[in-house]
């Protein structure tokens, strides 16, 4: 994967995440570094106000214009190109609220609406704390989750899955948030299959590679060293494994976890399937605490996302770093124009 | 003996694995000047695998050979080694393990440890081991702790250190399925890693050694959502080692840890499981990390990677981590002798 720029033809929808917090600054912030990053553009889906609030509180010089999709790419060199949403005019920064729910939910909904009707490129998240939306009534276990429900088709549902990526590593979690001790039961070799079927298919459709090569962990240390810690790895990994290369994929393992993620290891894979959540998100947090992206593979349209939460704690502080919010940005772009 | 050198720590040294880069580390980490002015070595092996070693690395330590049996002259100035004679050249296969190669390491590091268990030396470094050979010469070798409890019969609780420059990393739980991890996280074994791990970095200089505990679940649990072990059993041991006077916090979720101790923010991490800790570990520094085994009677030292078949006889081993696991020896014996003479 090069780190060459390439612009898709349309904007990308970025939502406002919730607006208490550091989504809004991070998007002024990555607007106004939009030349020295590079950025593609993109148009905020949320209160225009807000975010003027927000950029006067800070001392930050942001032109914000309200507009529609089909101006917003033209807009963006000279402005941040808004697209309206109700007035969040009770968020403050640092202090959920769940009657900016509803906001938050809108924009999201704008953002599918926008990419599956053809008027924007991708969707990039800002982040969302779940818990202020269940004091709202929100019934879906999580952002991923609601974006697969809004992109339903014929009542099925698709079955997301996340990644995290960064330019030295991309790294799957097959289970996530899940108590470690459930792990092993969770795992089975349909799950791991049906992971690895989608990645490798994404990694084809959306980021140009033509035979991706896929590395699979191992659940116990040191891959359960034949079966002596474990015997799951030879149980339930192996085949997984086996059957995924009988698909014509080409994965390999499972390899111990401690050991496949440097550098010389990384250079004989594409994506790395890790069995739980830690196995991958210690690599790409080690390797790429401040770029690392959340990308979604397997809905029917390209949707990526910072690494990190809302922080509340600092947040209206002007100090929240847009690199990943940046890193999501390109991503989204780069696998548009791949798609 | 001058009196300069009856004061340094003696470091028992056994050769490791003869198919890898044991015989040309050996080698080139007795010739280094400064280790050898801070030490008195008696190594364990057999001289052939060492002039061997001499050949790959064109390095020679200049040892002064005694033969198994007769009695060590005093420390002038050069390591002491000790001719097992344990390994016949015809044996040896580069690149392979081999029952000869386990045979001979097995019997060296015995040989080390039953010597700093007499009282000869303050502690053991030994140059990487082949698992696979051990298995050979030794049935049921899991790992260095239970063949070190078999070679001196030493009950009390030991475990595995990683050492990466100043940052430490302990385990309460090691080389178990993963599925018994869970259930093998209780308050008391919380409580006996952190004792472990606050000595043994006491022992190498730490004063007091500032530890960090991780959670076991993602993002520690998120407040009991994703498990309950932090509420239930992590929190309160981190509790109750603070009020037994540990400089202890967490649990920290496990992805970021390890970031804010390499920024300084702790001198260690108690991991709950093994690839908590050895992921970021070994992205960390690979070629540089340490394996320290601590809670037996004197700490054992070894470089952290393996014994590398595919550049073995090359000489262009790095010696990065022999050379940090070398000095963390002489480090926590010179604690161990120092204490000795006190006592």
């Amino acid at each position: 994967m090069s780190a060459e720029v390439i612009l898709p033809a349309l904007p990308l929808a970025l939502t406002q995440g919730d607006p208490a917090g550091i989504g809004p600054e991070l998007t002024l912030r990555a607007w106004l570094e939009r030349a020295e990053r590079t950025l593609p553009a993109f148009a905020y889906i949320g209160s225009g106000d807000h975010l003027a609030r927000t950029a006067d509180k800070l001392g930050w010089k942001v032109p914000l214009r309200n507009c529609d999709w089909a101006e917003a790419a033209g807009v963006f060199p000279e402005a941040l190109p808004v697209i309206p949403l109700e007035d969040a005019s009770g968020a403050e920064p640092g202090r959920p609220d769940p009657a900016t729910a509803a906001g938050t939910i809108a924009s999201i909904d704008r953002a599918v609406d926008a990419v599956r009707q053809g008027k924007a490129a991708a969707v990039v998240t800002n982040p969302i704390a779940k818990s202020v939306l269940y004091q709202a009534g929100f019934r879906h276990p999580g952002h991923t989750e609601y974006l697969a429900h809004l992109a339903a088709e014929g009542g099925v549902e698709p079955r997301p899955v996340m990644m995290l990526w960064s330019e030295e590593l991309a790294v799957v979690p097959v289970t996530i948030h899940e108590p470690l001790r459930r792990v092993p039961e969770l795992l089975t070799t349909e799950l791991i299959v049906e992971t690895g079927r989608i990645v490798a298919l994404e990694l084809k459709e959306r980021f140009g590679i033509a035979a991706p090569r896929l590395a699979i962990s191992g659940l116990n240390p040191h891959a359960g060293e034949n079966g002596a810690m474990g015997d799951e790895d030879q149980a339930i990994v192996a085949p997984a494994i086996a059957a995924l290369q009988a698909e014509g994929i080409d994965a390999r393992g499972p390899y111990p976890a401690d050991t496949m993620f440097h550098a010389r290891a990384r250079a004989g894979y594409d994506a790395a399937l890790a069995m739980y959540h830690d196995q991958a998100l210690i690599p790409i947090k080690t390797i790429a605490f401040d770029d690392g992206v959340n990308v979604t593979l397997g809905l029917p349209f390209i949707r990526t996302s910072p690494d990190h939460g809302t922080a509340f704690d600092i947040a209206g502080k002007g100090i929240a770093r847009p690199d990943s919010l940046c890193a999501a940005l390109k991503l989204a772009a780069r696998m548009a124009a791949s798609s | 003996m001058s009196d300069q050198e009856g004061a340094r720590p003696v470091i028992a040294v056994a050769m490791g694995d003869p198919s890898g880069i044991s015989p040309e580390l050996t080698a080139r980490i007795l010739a280094e000047p400064d280790l050898r002015g801070a030490a008195n070595f008696v190594v364990f092996g057999d001289k052939r695998l060492l002039d061997l070693g001499i050949t790959d690395s064109g390095v020679d330590p200049d040892v002064e050979v005694v033969a198994d049996g007769a009695p060590l002259p005093a420390f002038a100035g050069r390591p002491i080694f000790v001719d097992l004679a344990n390994h016949d050249p015809a044996d040896l296969k580069r690149a392979t393990p081999t029952l000869a190669g386990g045979r001979a390491a097995t019997d060296n590091f015995r040989r080390a440890l039953r010597f700093a268990h007499a009282g000869h030396a303050d502690a053991v470094f030994f140059t990487p081991f082949n698992k696979a050979a051990m298995r050979f010469a030794y049935q049921g070798y899991d790992d260095e702790i239970r063949f070190v409890r078999d070679a001196i019969g030493f009950e009390g609780p030991a475990s595995e250190f990683n050492v990466l420059d100043k940052l430490w990393n302990a385990r309460v739980t090691s080389h178990i399925p993963l599925s018994e991890v869970a259930n093998n996280i209780t308050q008391e074994r919380i409580l006996r890693a952190l004792a472990l791990a606050d000595t043994n970095l006491r022992a190498a200089g730490f004063e007091p050694p500032r530890i960090a505990v991780a959670g076991l679940n993602p993002h520690c649990g998120d407040g009991g959502n994703f498990g309950r072990d932090e509420i239930e059993t992590i929190e309160p041991a981190v509790k109750a080692a603070k009020a037994k006077g540990f400089t202890v916090e967490g649990p920290f979720p496990s992805d970021t840890v390890f970031l804010r101790a390499r920024n300084g923010d702790f001198d260690a991490v108690l991991t709950m499981f093994h690839d908590q800790g050895q992921i970021a570990m070994k992205l960390m520094g690979f070629d540089r990390g340490v394996t320290l085994i601590g809670g037996f009677p004197f700490p054992i030292c070894t470089p952290a990677h393996g014994t590398a078949y595919e550049i073995a006889g090359q000489g262009i081993a790095n010696l990065g981590a022999t050379r940090a696991a070398l000095s963390l020896a002489i480090k926590m014996a010179g604690d161990i002798s120092q204490r000795r003479a006190a006592a």
